[in-house]
């Protein structure tokens, strides 16, 4: 008789590719489901925040935020094509088979800010991973006081998820102010860096009882930083997500290690009062 | 103490009986110092030594192998995936107090924390350890050896399933594990009388005066690394002597980091392998499309040190993660091994304190 297949964490789970959307240049919507609906079943219990390790065979493997909240149906990931794993993902045809294994990470502790303002502040592509939280305090809007996101890009063409904004805005305490660096002449919102949204006229940035998410290119989360704490923010409530090329995801290959933590098992997420603790830049 | 002697013309019979249960793994002597692992055979069996230099490519390859295959891909109509696990039956026959220590950190790390690496769990669970105390000062130890400093040796006390030491004319046998307790039946093994256990303490006092590098002064760097005494300009130091070859984490018997590649293997099959990696490599961090996070050379070269001495990695590791075989101070052209490095820090920690002292 066969020995029972041992618990392998390395072994990705078969996912069938159902549909794309292409978001901005170059960033792509997979829709997928997996071959094995006990696995959907288990998978579909990960938290905001947390991510995959996804595998395009004869490829690679790379480790990507799940921008979806739990509260939705679908299985999705947003991706840019980026290196050779990620370009072989965009070739992928409808009904293409790849790998998922995960959910990884510890994920923002949403159930913690539940009575609280969320200001959510995103920079290009980082609003993949910040998407999963918006969607689910949107999900529960009434746990949450005002909800708040602002998100930058460097054109109107860099701004992704823009068709779910009319949906988003049905919640009663939900605002959203857009910027980009370089308007086109269509462009009837903001101009200017993510942070110069905050002290735009008609717009309160709530600081008490208010966790700031914020998560995009260094050069802007650096600034962004700068005005929460202008503003007030201690550093225990501005809370981000970070990005390494994790080759294994569970914490043995090293690969991911800032300073005195392991991005992927003591993160992605990390309040920036612990970011500041880890001894390596990030 | 379960503990036997043989007689040391009985040391092949003993191989003998392990190749009954396990391949068996050995240390062979090369050319002058030079010495490696290699699976017993009915040729190289008289080869076998009790004394020789530990070899330099450490035998942690027999639980983590430099180059392992995980998984492989079949990418013809349906494409799928098998596992593939390769853990045969061996014995590690020879393995020094420092690397059984090294060993023994390994378990830590890729069998505790959150996730179980299946891998190493199957290869380490096939695995037999039979121990060799460092007795011999021209041929066990060197100049570079610290496992004193380490708390690892020149004797293990415990981690391994069985341990040889020599009396002389007489071999010492202690189990460490009902495994090698087993063993204690067969013939060749006779009692131990407390002249036997004297005769032990006797050596071992003498080989520990041997050791000459007494440099290591760990739990001061830990300090000095942790409260972040250490200057940028010291760790630059540090950092501009290294040559990125990576060969210190190679042959680090408790270097944990891969990086994972896929390669073909046969037509429309492809295998997903893990290769042992090293931080100070350029491309350690480096993600897709190029960025480096790490990009100061100084930090990713002295990333191993701050790694092996802070405190809060000896709090999750449950040591120091050195076990002073001294490889690195051998392999390094940059002369910054372990010692070197400690020694560097406590100078200029003795600096610092005469600069704070006189007010300046």
């Amino acid at each position: 008789m066969q020995p029972p297949a041992p618990d392998n964490v390395y072994l990705p789970k078969i996912a069938i590719l159902d549909r794309t959307e292409d978001e901005i240049a170059d960033v792509r919507t997979f829709y997928w489901h997996f071959d094995d609906p006990a696995v959907q079943t288990v998978f579909k219990r990960f938290r905001p925040g947390q991510f995959a390790q996804v595998s395009v065979f004869g490829v690679g493997e790379f480790p990507a935020s799940l921008p979806p909240s739990p509260t939705e149906p679908n299985l999705f990931l947003t991706v840019r094509k980026v290196g050779s794993v990620t370009a072989a993902l965009h070739q992928l045809k409808l009904g293409a088979r790849f790998g998922v294994r995960g959910p990884y990470g510890n994920g923002f502790p949403m159930q913690n800010y539940f009575g609280q303002n969320l200001v959510i502040v995103a920079g290009g592509i980082g609003l993949i991973p910040l998407r999963s939280c918006i969607v689910y305090a949107l999900h529960n809007h009434e746990r949450f006081r005002k909800i708040l996101l602002f998100y930058g890009a460097r054109t109107p063409g860099d701004l992704m998820y823009l068709n779910e904004l009319p949906a988003w805005q049905e919640a009663p305490n939900f605002e959203c102010y857009l910027t980009v660096d370089r308007p086109d002449q269509a462009w009837s919102h903001h101009v200017g860096v993510a942070g110069s949204l905050f002290k735009k006229p008609g717009v309160t940035v709530p600081v008490e009882n208010t966790m700031a998410f914020v998560c995009g290119p260094p050069i802007m989360f650096r600034f962004v930083i700068r005005d929460l704490k202008a503003m007030g923010f201690e550093d225990r409530n501005i809370i981000s997500t970070l990005e390494r090329y994790m080759k294994c995801g569970v914490g043995k290959c090293g690969h991911c290690c800032i300073g005195l933590a392991y991005v992927c098992t003591d993160g992605p997420v990390f309040t920036y009062e612990q970011i500041k603790r880890l001894g390596e830049d990030i | 103490m379960r503990a036997r002697v043989l007689a040391k013309a009985d040391l092949l019979a003993l191989v003998d009986c392990l190749c009954q249960d396990y391949e068996v793994i050995a240390p062979f002597a090369g050319r002058g110092r030079d010495s490696f692992f290699e699976p017993v055979t009915d040729q190289n069996r008289s080869a076998i030594r009790l004394h020789l230099p530990n070899p330099s490519y450490p035998p942690k390859r027999y639980v983590f192998p430099h180059i392992e295959r995980m998984l492989r891909i079949h990418l013809d109509d349906l494409p799928h995936i098998e596992p593939l696990y390769d853990a045969p039956k061996r014995a590690l026959f020879g393995i020094r107090s420092c690397d059984t220590a090294g060993i023994d950190h390994l378990d830590r790390f890729y069998l505790g924390r959150d996730y179980r690496d299946v891998y190493y769990a199957q290869l380490r669970e096939h695995l037999f350890l039979v121990n060799v105390v460092c007795t011999d000062p021209d041929l066990d130890i060197d100049d570079d050896c610290f496992c004193m400093c380490a708390d690892t040796g020149p004797a293990a006390r415990d981690h391994f399933d069985l341990q040889l030491m020599d009396l002389g004319e007489e071999l010492l046998a202690v189990a460490g594990t009902p495994a090698g307790e087993a063993y204690f039946s067969q013939p060749l093994f006779k009692k131990a009388t407390p002249a036997h256990v004297n005769r032990r303490r006797e050596i071992l006092a003498e080989i520990r005066k041997r050791f000459k590098l007494a440099t290591s002064w760990y739990a001061g760097t830990s300090r000095l690394i942790t409260l972040k005494k250490v200057s940028n300009e010291i760790w630059e130091q540090i950092g501009n002597r290294c040559l990125e070859c990576g060969g210190c984490s190679y042959l680090c018997p408790t270097c944990t980091c891969f990086t994972v590649t896929e390669r073909p293997a046969g037509p429309g099959d492809y295998e997903r392998v893990r290769i042992w990696d090293a931080c100070a490599l350029g491309g350690f961090t480096r993600m897709a499309g190029g960025f480096n996070p790490r990009r100061a050379a100084h930090d990713r070269r002295n990333r191993r040190f701050f790694h092996k001495l802070a405190h809060y990695f000896i709090q999750r590791d449950l040591s120091v993660t050195c076990v002073g075989c001294g490889r690195c101070i051998g392999v390094c052209h940059g002369a910054i091994g372990m010692p070197a490095v400690v020694e560097i820090l406590r100078q200029a920690s003795v600096g610092s304190e005469i600069h704070a002292t006189t007010g300046a």
